[in-house]
Order: C-alpha cells, then sequence, then structure tokens
C-alpha cells in the first residue's frame, strides 16, 4: 500500500484539550449584514445554539482536523467539480465547509409548504405550455415571454407523461432576506444538479462529526432518493422490469462526480448518448448482452441536445430520433424534453398572475424582483437602474453570462444597454438581493459568509416530496456577490433539525423490490464502460512493465560491475521496445547510449510522448474516469494516489537519475500493484472485471514476449550474459525463484523455464494465456452450443499449444540457431494474441459510425 | 381546382449508410383555401418505423427510420389537393390600412391575433434589422391597405433582386441577400418575413408547389419543378394573406401549401440524421404537379 493510505488524522484526544485552552471559537457579524444566527437581541436563535456550543467544544484544532479529514473523504471518494473552460483538469475537489447550514424544523415546514406549492405551479404551467396554452389566452403571460424564448421546444407540443406530474424534479435556488423569509432568485427545470453532491456532504458530514450529528436529530435525505427511484421506476412504459438509465454528457460534464455517484447509489446505468440508439421505434442501450430496451431516462443532458434530428442538429450529445420515441410513448425522460422553459426568468415577473390562474391564489414563496426589457415600462426601469440590477439573458443557452450593472464601467453599461434595446425580449433586470450570512470556519474560526440554498423536490403519486435540506453554497467574502457552482464556491451541508426525534418515514410504502443497492451483476453494462475497464487494464500494466524494466535497467547501468557496451546497448533497447517510444535507443549513435540520461527521464516523464509512463499512466487514469461508477471506493483512493504521484514525479526527478532513480518510481509501482491487487479482491467478478482482467494478461503477454525477444539477443562474455538473465529475471519478479531453484540447475534454461512456462507463476507467459482462456470461457454469450470453438477461443488455444510443445532444451542447443527459433516462437504467439485482440474489439466494443445531417433540400434547381 | 402532385426526393450517398432517422415535410396541409384529398408517401428501401403526426404548426410531418444499409434513399410523395378557386384579383385599395393594423395588433383577448404575435419575433433563420426595415418601409404608409402596401413590397423585391440559383445556398445570411440582391425563392420569401416583422406585421414562411405547366399563352412560373416557397402575413381583420415574391403575385389557385413554419428550419421538405454515407451526397428533387379533370374520380 501506498503511504497515503496509511496516513490520518491525529487522535481528536491528543489535540481537543490544547485547542480549547488556546483559543475559544466565537462568531460575531458585523452590523449591515444580514444575520441568519442571532435573534434581534444579539443571542443566538435556539436552532444554531447546539450547534454552536458543540462547536467550540471542540475548538478551532479539532474543527481543523475534522475538515481536513472531511476533505480527505471526499477526495477520496472522488468527488470533484470540474470547472468550466478547465478541460482535462480531474482534480478539483468538492470543497465541503465543516460547518452545516441549520433550518429548524418549524421554519422548514414553512418553506417545504412553499416549495410543494412552486413544484405544483411549474408543473401545471409546463403541461399548459405544451398544451392549450390557456394561460397567453388569459392575459397571464405575454406570448412572447414563451414565444421569444429558446427553450420553447415546439417539437415537444404535445408530449405527455404517464401520471399526474409532467415536472418529476424541480430545484430552485432561493436566498433568505433580511425579513427572515426566503426568496428564490432562480428555478431548475432542466436537469438540476446537485443531488449527488448532497447525499455526498451528507455522508462525510455524518462520518466526521457522528456524534453532533446523531444529537443534532438531523432529518434524514435517504428518503428522497428512494421517492426518485420509485417515481422512475412508475413512469416506465413497460410491464417488466424497467430499465432505468441516468444520461450524461460524458467525460468533459461539470459535475460527473455526482452523476456517477447518483447512479451507483439509484442502481442505475450511467449512460452517454453514444450507448444508446433509437432502432425500431424503441430506445436501446447497448450493452455487453447486446441491445438492452431502455424505458426510463433519467437526463442530465439540456433537452435541446437531446436529439439532432428534431432539436438542436449540431448537438453531439444527443440520440438521433429520441424525441420521436418519447413522442409515442415507448420511452420517458424526466425531466421531461422542452421543461427548460421553465427557466425563463421572463416567469417570475408574471409568476403571481400565473399563480392565480392555475391555482387560484398568489404564490407563498416569493421570487426574486424581475424586470422584463421587453415591458416598456421594465425597460425604461432597467435603463434608468441598470447599477443596481443584475442583467440576464432569459435563456441560459445564450453565450452571454448574467452581470451585475453596479461592476460594468461606464462605456460597458452603455454597451449592454444598446445590446438590450437591439433585443429587449432576450434581457431581464433582477434585484440584487441582501443574502443573509452563516458560520463558515476559515482561519481558524467562524465567520459569517452569504449563503444559498438549492432545494430539490421530486413528483410522487399525486404531489411532490421536498428534500429535507439541500445544497448550500456560500460566498467567499462578507457580503459576496457572485454563488455558484460553476464559479467553484464551497458547499454546506444543510441540516433541517427536528426538536424532536425524528419518526422514521422512509419506511412507508416502499416495496422491498425497489429498494436500492439491487444486485450490480443485473445491471447492464454499456458497452462503452467495458472497453474502458479494458484499457484501463491494459495501460495499467503497460505503465507496470514499463517501470519494473526501467528500475531494473538503472539498477544494472549504476551497478558496481560495469556491464559491456553491447549488454548496455541491449538493455536501453529493451526500455524503448517495452514502452513503445521508438525510436529512442533503438539504433542509436554511441554518443546516446552513454549518456542515456536525458532519453530516460522523457521515457519516464514527457507526457506529450507517446508511450512514456505519463503519457501511459494518464490514459490509464482517463479509462478509470470513464469507468469510474464501478469502482469502490478502495480503488478510488489508490487512483488517487497515482494521480498524486505522478503529480510529483517531476519533483522527484527534478535531481536527474544521478542518484537511486529506481527510488523515485517505487511509489508507481507499489501504486499499480495496489491496483491489481483490489482488482482481486474488491471488484465482483462481473462482465467489467473479465474485460478488466483480459487487457491486463493480453498486455502482460505482449510484454512477456517483448521483454524475452530483446533479452535473450544472443551476447559475447559470460558476464553480459548474466546481466541480460538477471535483467529479465527481476523484471519479470522471479529472480528469487530462480536463485532458489538454481540450486540445482542453473542457466538460462531454468530462466526461460519460469518466464515462459511455469504455470504457477502469475508473470510466466503461459500463465497469462491460460488466464485468457478462463476469462473467455466465462463472457456472457460464450456458452455456445455447437462444438466448434469461436475464432478467438481458437487463436487462444493455437497460442498454448504452441508454447506448451516447444522444447525449451532444443531452443536453446545452438546459440545462433536457437535464438532464431526463439523468434519464430515469440513472433508466432504475438501474431495470434494481435489477433484475439482485434476479434474481441470487434465483438465487444462499440464501433460506431459518424453520424451526420442530411444535406438540405436545394431550391429552384432548374433541371 | 384539383391539382395531382409528386414529388420525389433522391439521395446518392458516396459510401454506405447503415442507418437514418428521418422526418419530411411533404404532405400538403389543408389551409383556408385548400384541402389535401390524398396522400402516400413511398420511400425505398422500405422503413422499419413510420408515423404520420400533426406539427406544433399544424403541418403534416412523417417520421421514418431506416435500419437496412442502402447507398440511395429515394422518399416519394403522391397528392391530390383541391384548391378554391376564389376570386384573387381583390381590390387592393379596400380592406385594413397598415396603420389601423398596427394598432389593432397591439389588442389582446383575439386568439388569432395572440397566435399570431408568435411570428413577429426573430426566428432562427430570420432576425429583424433596421436594413429590413429600410428597405420596406418605401412600401408602407399607415393610411394606405395592408394589402397594398405588402403587394408593392413583393413587386419591388420581384424588381430589385435577381433570381439566382448559383449564389446563395441554404446557409446564407438574410443580410447577403440584401446586399447582393439575388436569391432564389427561399431567399425571397425570408427576406419579405423579415420586412415584414421588422414594420411590425406578423409573417409566416410558407413552403409548397406551384403548378409546373402554365396555362397556354402564359410563362412557366419560376420554381414550378422543386420545391416553391413564399409568404403569408397577418392582417387583424382579414387573417393571413400569402404573397409569392419570386412570381410577384398573390398565391392563388396554382399555389399548393405544404407546410406553414417561422422560417425554413421549421418546415424542412426532408431533414434527419445519417450515419455513414461519406461526404457530398447528391440530391435530386423533382416536383411534378398537374391539373386534374374536374371529373372525380379521375381517368387513369
Amino acid at each position: 500500500m501506498s503511504q497515503a493510505i496509511t496516513t490520518s488524522a491525529l487522535p481528536q484526544s491528543q489535540t481537543q484539550g490544547q485547542a480549547q485552552a488556546t483559543k475559544p471559537l466565537n462568531y460575531s457579524v458585523p452590523a449591515g449584514l444580514v444575520d441568519e444566527v442571532h435573534a434581534a437581541d444579539g443571542s443566538i436563535k435556539p436552532q444554531w445554539a447546539y450547534l454552536l456550543a458543540s462547536l467550540g467544544d471542540l475548538g478551532p484544532q479539532v474543527l481543523q482536523e475534522r475538515e481536513e479529514k472531511a476533505q480527505r473523504i471526499l477526495r477520496d471518494d472522488g468527488a470533484t467539480y470540474n470547472l468550466h473552460g478547465e478541460d482535462v483538469s480531474p482534480s478539483n475537489t468538492w470543497e465541503l465547509d465543516a460547518v452545516p447550514y441549520i433550518i429548524g424544523s418549524d421554519d422548514w415546514a414553512r418553506i417545504e409548504a412553499g416549495l410543494l406549492e412552486r413544484a405544483e405551479l411549474f408543473n401545471l404551467l409546463l403541461r399548459d405550455i405544451y398544451g392549450p396554452r390557456t394561460l397567453l389566452r388569459h392575459g397571464a403571460l405575454p406570448p412572447e415571454a414563451l414565444f421569444s424564448h429558446s427553450g420553447f421546444l415546439r417539437a415537444c407540443q404535445g408530449i405527455r407523461m404517464p401520471g399526474d406530474h409532467e415536472l418529476i424534479l424541480h430545484a430552485a435556488d432561493m436566498v433568505r432576506r433580511r425579513d427572515g423569509s426566503m426568496c428564490v432568485l432562480s428555478d431548475r427545470t432542466q436537469a438540476p444538479s446537485g443531488a449527488g453532491y448532497v447525499l455526498e456532504n451528507r455522508t462525510v458530514m455524518s462520518r466526521v462529526f457522528p456524534s453532533l450529528y446523531r444529537d443534532s436529530h438531523v432529518h434524514r435525505i435517504a428518503s428522497f432518493y428512494q421517492r426518485l427511484r420509485l417515481k422512475l421506476t412508475t413512469l416506465s412504459p413497460s410491464d417488466d422490469l424497467p430499465c432505468i438509465v441516468l444520461l450524461t454528457q460524458g467525460g468533459r460534464d461539470e459535475a460527473r462526480f455526482e452523476y456517477a455517484y447518483l447512479a451507483n447509489y439509484l442502481g442505475l446505468p450511467l449512460v452517454q448518448s453514444g450507448d444508446l440508439m433509437v432502432r425500431n421505434g424503441f430506445l436501446w442501450m447497448k450493452s455487453m448482452e447486446g441491445l438492452t430496451r431502455v424505458d426510463v431516462v433519467l437526463r442530465r443532458v439540456d433537452d435541446s441536445l437531446c436529439d439532432p434530428v428534431e432539436l438542436r442538429s449540431n448537438s453531439r450529445m444527443g440520440v438521433p430520433g429520441l424525441l420521436e420515441v418519447a413522442r409515442n410513448g415507448r420511452v420517458v425522460i424526466a425531466n421531461p424534453l422542452g421543461s427548460g422553459i421553465l427557466e425563463n426568468p421572463v416567469l417570475l415577473k408574471y409568476l403571481p398572475e400565473i399563480s392565480k390562474a392555475l391555482l387560484g391564489r398568489e404564490p407563498r414563496l416569493a421570487s426574486v424582483k424581475t424586470y422584463w426589457c421587453a415591458d416598456e415600462d421594465d425597460l425604461r426601469f432597467v435603463s434608468a437602474n441598470i447599477q443596481q440590477l443584475i442583467i440576464k439573458p432569459i435563456y441560459r443557452g445564450s453565450g452571454i453570462t448574467s452581470v451585475w450593472g453596479g461592476s460594468l464601467s461606464a462605456d460597458q453599461q452603455r454597451n449592454l444597454l444598446a445590446t438590450i434595446h437591439r433585443t429587449p425580449h432576450q434581457f431581464v433586470g433582477q434585484e440584487r438581493l441582501e443574502k443573509s450570512h452563516i458560520p463558515t470556519f476559515s482561519d481558524m474560526s467562524l465567520q459569517p459568509r452569504p449563503a444559498i440554498l438549492r432545494t430539490f423536490s421530486v413528483a410522487t403519486d399525486s404531489s411532490y416530496m421536498v428534500m429535507p435540506g439541500g445544497m448550500t453554497r456560500i460566498g467567499d467574502s462578507p457580503g459576496g456577490l457572485a454563488i455558484s457552482m460553476q464559479s467553484g464556491s464551497p458547499s454546506k451541508d444543510t441540516w433541517v433539525t427536528a426538536t424532536e426525534p425524528e419518526r422514521n418515514v422512509e419506511s412507508e410504502a416502499i416495496p422491498e423490490a425497489l429498494r436500492m443497492h439491487g444486485d450490480a451483476s443485473l445491471v447492464s453494462l454499456p458497452s462503452r464502460v467495458v472497453e474502458n475497464l479494458y484499457w484501463m487494464g491494459r495501460y495499467a500494466e503497460r505503465a507496470e512493465a514499463g517501470l519494473r524494466l526501467l528500475r531494473t535497467v538503472f539498477v544494472q547501468l549504476n551497478g558496481e560491475e560495469p556491464i559491456s557496451t553491447e549488454a548496455t546497448r541491449i538493455l536501453l533497447e529493451a526500455v524503448t521496445r517495452v514502452t513503445g517510444t521508438q525510436p529512442g535507443f533503438i539504433k542509436a549513435p554511441a554518443s546516446l547510449l552513454e549518456e542515456p540520461d536525458e532519453e530516460l527521464l522523457k521515457v519516464i516523464q514527457d507526457g506529450t510522448r507517446v508511450g512514456s509512463i505519463r503519457s501511459t499512466l494518464n490514459s490509464m487514469l482517463t479509462s478509470a474516469e470513464e469507468s469510474k461508477e464501478l469502482l469502490s471506493t478502495d480503488t478510488q483512493r489508490v487512483i488517487n494516489d497515482l494521480q498524486d504521484e505522478l503529480d510529483s514525479l517531476d519533483a522527484a526527478l527534478s535531481g536527474g537519475l544521478a542518484s537511486a532513480p529506481e527510488e523515485a518510481l517505487d511509489p508507481l509501482v507499489t501504486g499499480l500493484v495496489a491496483l491489481s491487487g483490489l482488482m482481486q479482491e474488491s471488484m465482483v467478478r462481473g462482465v467489467g472485471w473479465r474485460f478488466m482482467e483480459l487487457g491486463k494478461r493480453v498486455e502482460r503477454a505482449e510484454q512477456i514476449i517483448t521483454t524475452l525477444r530483446i533479452l535473450t539477443t544472443p551476447v559475447a562474455g559470460e558476464a553480459a550474459k548474466a546481466t541480460l538473465l538477471t535483467a529479465l529475471l527481476t523484471t519479470m519478479d522471479v529472480l528469487i525463484t530462480y536463485r532458489r531453484r538454481a540450486r540445482q540447475r542453473p542457466g538460462i534454461a531454468l530462466g526461460l523455464e519460469l518466464v515462459m512456462l511455469d504455470p504457477s507463476n502469475p508473470r510466466s507467459l503461459l500463465f497469462q494465456l491460460e488466464r485468457l482462456q478462463q476469462h473467455l470461457a466465462e463472457l456472457p454469450g460464450s456458452e455456445s452450443n455447437s462444438g466448434e470453438l469461436e475464432e478467438e477461443e481458437r487463436a487462444l488455444l493455437a497460442a498454448v499449444t504452441r508454447l506448451k510443445l516447444a522444447r525449451l532444451a532444443q531452443l536453446l542447443e545452438k546459440e545462433t540457431r536457437t535464438t532464431s527459433t526463439m523468434g519464430d516462437l515469440l513472433q508466432e504467439i504475438e501474431k495470434l494474441l494481435l489477433h484475439f485482440n482485434t476479434l474481441i474489439s470487434d465483438k465487444h466494443f462499440d464501433h460506431r459510425t459518424e453520424a451526420q445531417q442530411l444535406v438540405a433540400t436545394t431550391f429552384g434547381t432548374v433541371s | 381546382m384539383r391539382y395531382r402532385v409528386r414529388h420525389i426526393t433522391h439521395y446518392k450517398y458516396a459510401a454506405r449508410v447503415s442507418h437514418c432517422y428521418n422526418l419530411a415535410n411533404v404532405i400538403p396541409r389543408d389551409t383556408g383555401r385548400q384541402r389535401c384529398l390524398k396522400n402516400r408517401i413511398t420511400v425505398t428501401p422500405t422503413p422499419s418505423v413510420t408515423h404520420k403526426r400533426t406539427d406544433y404548426f399544424g403541418n403534416k410531418t412523417y417520421h421514418f427510420e431506416i435500419q437496412r444499409p442502402h447507398t440511395e434513399l429515394v422518399i416519394t410523395a403522391d397528392s391530390e389537393v383541391e384548391i378554391n378557386d376564389r376570386d384573387l384579383e381583390m381590390n387592393l385599395d379596400l380592406g385594413e390600412t397598415y396603420g389601423h393594423a398596427l394598432q389593432a395588433m397591439t389588442g389582446t383577448g383575439n386568439r388569432a391575433l395572440i397566435d399570431a404575435r408568435e411570428f413577429l419575433l426573430n426566428s432562427p433563420m430570420i432576425e429583424c434589422s433596421d436594413a429590413l426595415a429600410d428597405y420596406a418601409r418605401p412600401s408602407f404608409r399607415p393610411e394606405r391597405t395592408l394589402r397594398s402596401c405588402v403587394h408593392d413590397l413583393t413587386t419591388r423585391i420581384f424588381t430589385d433582386f435577381s433570381y439566382d440559383p448559383g449564389f446563395t445556398t441554404i446557409a446564407t445570411p438574410l443580410a447577403d441577400v440584401l446586399a447582393h440582391k439575388r436569391g432564389v425563392c427561399q431567399d425571397f420569401a425570408h427576406l419579405q418575413v423579415g420586412c415584414l416583422r421588422s414594420l411590425g406585421i406578423p409573417a409566416k414562411y410558407v413552403s409548397g408547389y406551384i403548378e409546373t405547366l402554365p396555362e397556354p399563352g402564359k410563362q412557366k412560373l419560376v420554381g414550378a419543378d422543386a420545391t416553391h416557397a413564399w409568404v403569408a402575413y397577418f392582417c387583424p381583420e382579414e387573417g393571413w394573406v400569402e404573397f409569392d415574391p419570386t412570381n410577384n403575385t398573390m398565391a392563388g389557385t396554382q399555389h399548393i401549401v405544404t407546410a406553414f413554419g417561422r422560417d425554413y428550419l421549421d418546415v424542412t421538405p426532408v431533414k434527419g440524421v445519417i450515419f455513414g454515407g461519406g461526404s457530398a451526397p447528391i440530391l435530386q428533387v423533382s416536383v411534378d404537379v398537374s391539373r386534374v379533370a374536374d371529373a372525380w374520380p379521375p381517368a387513369a
């Protein structure tokens, strides 16, 4: 195991006493800021009292340690948030503040009632928008508010969801105002993100503050996810056990961790558009078992991108034909396509009217005051008060970001106003609200920070259910303005605390069959995920082989016995061939062989060079990221460690190769061995595991062949021969076995037997081939009724037979002849392996053809 | 008047298409002045799924999915359409004035009017602009009837712009069409819609066909052998009225409507996604519109 796994926080008892003595945790809020904690008379409100007292008891030192521990757990779980604009950095750990946001249960009851009503309202609104549009006729909503918004997808007219609700998930971002009431800033109705992070935050908090959490009587959030799962199940148009998938954008998705986390928790396969296809009027997932019919899609891709046939034609994240399948009721998409229209901020201006028309009363929950520039009076107001307002485009995908007028120069304000005047329909101005402040742990003390709460509601049979709590985001300074996931603001867990112990509400009316964490092996895997596991196995093995050889070569080159020029050349050539970094040392001039350090360093560190250790490990990490949802927490931890070791590799090698460079590589080798061990010990023997093993065994067999071919090159001189044999045995990790057995029968023949034929050596060639045969037999669809072998079985059988029939003694009889015979044998086996690899890849991996738009019809072509 | 329409869309691909998802707007819709009596669509190769439905705009849309490999796709739509023989030589000087129409447009409560307001707004291919308004303005005076204003604009577009199939593509921006004063029926229709919206008049893009063979002694109309496009504007008192800027005429008995939309993108005759196909597919479109003898059912 690598070091990072074993580090842990200091025992709490050691520091607790001291910390308490040195610095108490006080919390005060400067005058003028909206304060959530203190009552008007300066006393601490009851719901905060217990928390602040408990934190005070812990003291800053302990709180600091707990926060670090929380951060470590988040990192180990792989909780990341990829910020917009940053392409491939997978290492932005989600930030969680140690102090939860507390909401008392009476207070929450009012908020919850408002949210339930709001979800119902938006549901009715959605139904009207894609149905009769009576709101326009009754004058509750100007037609332009609908027609000028790009989120109004005309192709979705008339599509209905089964059951009482069109809107399945509703999220609202809100802040608390000075008078204590909540005010909604915006609604999220496309594919609200954050529910997965909430779950992760809650898990971490309950682990890091077990007694505080237990004694605070926090309302559980698990039932929200059960309700979501249940609702998705009831949406299924098929009578069979429904296949529900979570559709995401894939690799670059900003919230990829959360989707993987949520998919695992809900027991749903995580898919990307390429994993799905429409065929014969239904939606299918390309899985290892062939095509699996999909009944329900939990959507995390914006609706306008979901179908390049009818929606945005340039979308690469869509499934061609999806909308038509949904229209015909053969798949249900949640939230439904078209629901993005509800995010139009213009609706906030007319919400009281809309609510009166649809519910017969004004909404309980207030919305931020919104001015729509298409309204003449509003436009005048916005023009005159732009400094005080936040100017927002009505459509989020418009490429324009919202901006606070006060932050703009006079010129910028003029330009913005000119843009608004050109397209007044496309802009709103919104009041800039003061946000209430809550305590946050920063610089070893409790500091007030402005907060935004995102809440989540899910449709149930007859109504909605609101998650008790939600995602709290905080600004980075008191009075701060910008708070959003995109700007990377830290998060908080949100605790709705009960005055009395909570009744257990989860168990009501949820059939056992719908409990989460179903049998993992029953969930189909998309082909893409399996392919990534295969490559993860291959890259990990390739990196390990390269590292092992490099270590060996370093030891040999720097050993006390000088080695011959010829042996040096062969060793260095082996490095080039095993890593695949040609030309490198192949046919290199003598000068390079005498001064190999620079090239060797490049083979390790140069990420731009295909085949270098860094490049191979990066590929391995990318493949791991693509199949993240299948990796255990421990595996995730080892992968994080590998990432860290890779990051610190340059520092470790900064002194060049002068002194014990093999030391710098040890942590990486250890990490890879740990990874490989975890694959054996903690992965379910499902299809995914089989493919990872296949990848690993194919790669290892190829590496053995390459290494053998080079290190059995005939050389002159016993010393050189011994050097190469030792190098071979060290690289293959069998030197000790060799030495033990060599007492009876030393020599190269024994070495070759160990490396090639010994079925008990997990690094022998025969071992790899036999393992491949076993895994192949276990793959789905391999139970063939006919006695005839499949092509890939044939390839393996031929390789095994050829190897077993080889007579090592004869191969080695005369050096000049034998090595060429050895070469023949290795070449044949390698060819069979390559063939095997191609067959597996063709048969099981997805080779999609590129989709393109049908060329548009031309006009006036006079024939 | 009764017409038989045959509209063939033929794609030849450079490489095999493994499967495809398409939708076609090739079925004449019903309007105030026409009724589609019969329609049959044949697609080769045979689709695995087909579905006919009415879309958001009331057009008839035909969806199909093909799951067998092919290098050619042929969509043949056969329709029979009856068109009112209403006298279209209406007096241009009678009716609602432009000024009155603008005023009426701000009213509420009238369903047709509320629905028409959708066609005042920018759409994916048509953005209102000062340039379009400036071009159109000389035709519009508040005291003049809206009909004669639009007629005048139609004539000016017909006179000022030259019909040039080589100049524009589907993607040519409206500003370029206006600057170079050339294009095809689609461009002229977009241009006129843009002009009308820029001056506060709701306008639709109309896709359809016109009669192939001219009446004896008359010239063949431009755009007769392919799909055609023209415009419809909204007059609060008279409803939707169609004009054809490519032929400088009101849309009459020779104009058969397939679909209405905000612009071309809403009513594209055939669109979709293909898998494979290589580059530069060849597209051939042929349209044949012939009169059916008044007797029904017609002979042969």
